[in-house]
């Protein structure tokens, strides 16, 4: 495997993550309840997300938009969601105008289906989003192909 | 359009075909002219695309070439005409070849015609700008040199060029020093048989030197034949291909990519992003161990998993080890009063139910034997994962009694693992 590569990344970051939140938090044989299974869940969720955006750093618009989503969480929420509501709706209004010259490219339902699926991808034409669909695809994958081996391993063990 | 038109009219004179104006006298009328940055706008824009429609008379090409000339070029004037008079010939029979396509409009046949000088001429720099002077757009020479940097799609000269482009273009050529010494080398280059090759490397040296030469290489206009050279057209093609050949990237990415509509094709990303997402979500789940924490999660998801393999993946791991709490699972014994019902009617029915909501009905040993032998094999997003709901082989017709996944569980509880998130794989 190649050393540098996405999968590498990722890996080490989400199983240091993973450990330490085992360490934090060991597992319970019996079914706790919803609540902090829930809550344990986000943990584990939010550190696959984490560790795959600080795998691709700030090269792709969706990373910043999931980092900035994990900093920004509860604490300060209201500010920070402010703020990026802002900012993102004066890119919007920019990408809108640029697709409004555009319009006859057809699919723009779909494009607004796929620009909330992938995250930071209201403000960008469709062009970009394309490629940054592609790129998501590709470390969504990543993500799912670690997971699994995971637990395939920890199942045989 | 008034810019362009002004400096055109400039050019009427000059390109009048009746007229047999010699040489000199056509030199120092443009240098005047040129200098002179104040043109009469007598005639109108058509009236001098027209003229330059009208057959190329080889004088007025050869008139318009020369008089750009720094002024030492007198003496060289004349072997520089009979010089152009066979590439005039040349361009004639091509601008012939290229206007068989049909002519849209003046303007464009303009354009054309123009482009055709230019390429027949790549070392010209010198003649080549009063072309691009001509047309009214020409004056984009800097728009022109990105072109050619660039070695994107053909651009025709600017109709909107803009005027102060213009202006800088018309002092460079009152100074006499703009085309100056570099033209003169290349004016006289010999002429190379192949023209496209030395229009490639003059290009590139005229644009080394800085100067603004704007020539477009043979083949884009004969591809474009016919086609609008409507700078926003052109925009519009180049960013479709850029989306065509993105889709075609993504359509390596997801399965089932045999659709070629682009709608279609983009509800397929949509689709496999959203299977994608999901698939991450229930990984992470089941690595809390325990499949009744699943349940609360996919309650939540009501008719995820339609028809569509990929999407049967979202309604998995519907429940629990037998008790559950109806609290947390009301839409999954809802589901099973469901296919109870329905079951006592006709099975046919309750299989159809069944298979609308992505589920489907199996025997335990087989979900036992499917679950435990997908343990070992990778993760597979194009079969997704079918809810299984079994029913007792020798059961009645009433309500199943157990999920597949109860009795996965059973069996992971008895391995003393966690989770059980084998179902979500085919």
């Amino acid at each position: 495997m190649n050393p540098s590569s996405l999968k590498s990344r990722f890996t080490t970051r989400f199983l240091r993550a993973l450990t330490k939140i085992n360490a934090h938090k060991p597992i319970s044989s019996s079914s706790p309840g919803p609540g902090e299974i829930f809550q344990r869940y986000r943990r584990i969720k939010v550190a696959a997300d984490k560790s795959m955006a600080y795998s691709v750093r700030s090269r792709r618009t969706w990373s910043r938009a999931t980092l900035w989503r994990l900093r920004t969480r509860s604490p300060r929420s209201r500010l920070a969601t402010h703020a990026r509501r802002s900012w993102v709706k004066t890119r919007s209004t920019r990408a809108a105008s640029h697709g409004k010259e555009k319009k006859e490219d057809g699919g723009t339902v779909e494009a607004e289906e796929l620009r909330e699926l992938v995250p930071g991808g209201e403000a960008m034409d469709l062009c970009n989003l394309l490629d940054e669909t592609a790129h998501y695809i590709k470390c969504l994958t990543t993500q799912l192909d670690i997971l699994d081996r995971q637990e395939c391993t920890s199942r045989e063990l | 359009m008034q810019p362009c038109s002004r400096e055109m009219q400039a050019m009427n004179p000059l390109l009048n075909p009746a007229q047999q104006i010699p040489l000199q006298d056509l030199q120092s009328t443009a240098h005047q002219q040129i200098q002179n940055p104040h043109f009469d706008p007598t005639s109108s824009h058509d009236d001098f695309l027209e003229q330059m429609l009208s057959p190329l008379s080889s004088c007025s090409w050869s008139d318009l070439k020369s008089p750009w000339d720094p002024p030492k070029s007198d003496d060289t004037g004349p072997s520089n005409v009979g010089f152009h008079y066979d590439e005039i010939l040349a361009s004639k029979l091509r601008q012939h070849q290229i206007n068989g396509g049909g002519v849209s409009s003046p303007a464009t046949a303009a354009i054309k015609m123009m482009t055709q000088q230019q390429m027949l001429l790549p070392g010209r720099g010198v003649a080549a700008m009063p072309l691009s002077l001509g047309t009214s757009g020409g004056a984009a020479g800097s728009h022109h040199q990105n072109d050619i940097v660039d070695g994107s799609s053909f651009k025709s000269p600017n109709q909107q060029g803009g005027e102060g482009s213009m202006q800088s273009l018309y002092n460079g050529f009152s100074d006499g020093s703009l085309p100056g010494t570099n033209q003169t080398q290349h004016f006289h280059h010999p002429q190379a048989p192949n023209f496209g090759a030395t229009a490639g490397t003059v290009m590139k040296q005229s644009q080394a030197s800085g100067s603004t030469t704007p020539a477009q290489p043979k083949q884009r206009v004969r591809a474009r034949r016919g086609q609008a050279t409507d700078p926003h057209s052109i925009a519009e093609r180049l960013r479709r291909e850029r989306i065509a050949e993105r889709m075609k990237a993504l359509q390596e990415l997801v399965p089932n990519a045999n659709k070629t509509d682009k709608a279609s094709m983009l509800d397929e990303i949509i689709d496999y992003v959203k299977f994608l997402q999901l698939q991450v979500k229930v990984l992470s789940m089941s690595r809390l161990g325990g499949a009744a924490a699943v349940a609360p999660l996919v309650a939540d998801m009501p008719s995820e998993g339609g028809g569509d393999c990929a999407n049967g993946g979202g309604s998995i791991q519907r429940n629990s080890n037998g008790n559950q709490t109806s609290a947390d699972n009301d839409s999954v014994t809802v589901t099973e009063h469901q296919v109870a019902k329905l079951m006592e009617e006709d099975m046919g029915s309750a299989m159809q139910y069944l298979q609308g909501k992505g589920l489907c009905l199996m025997p335990i040993s087989l979900a036992t034997a499917i679950s435990t032998a997908t343990c070992h094999s990778r993760m597979n997003p194009n079969k997704g994962g079918p809810l299984l709901q079994s029913n007792g082989e020798g059961q009645g017709p009433s309500s199943p009694s157990m999920s597949v996944l109860s009795v996965q569980s059973a069996t992971r509880a008895n391995g003393g693992l966690d989770g059980s998130a084998s179902v979500s794989k085919p």
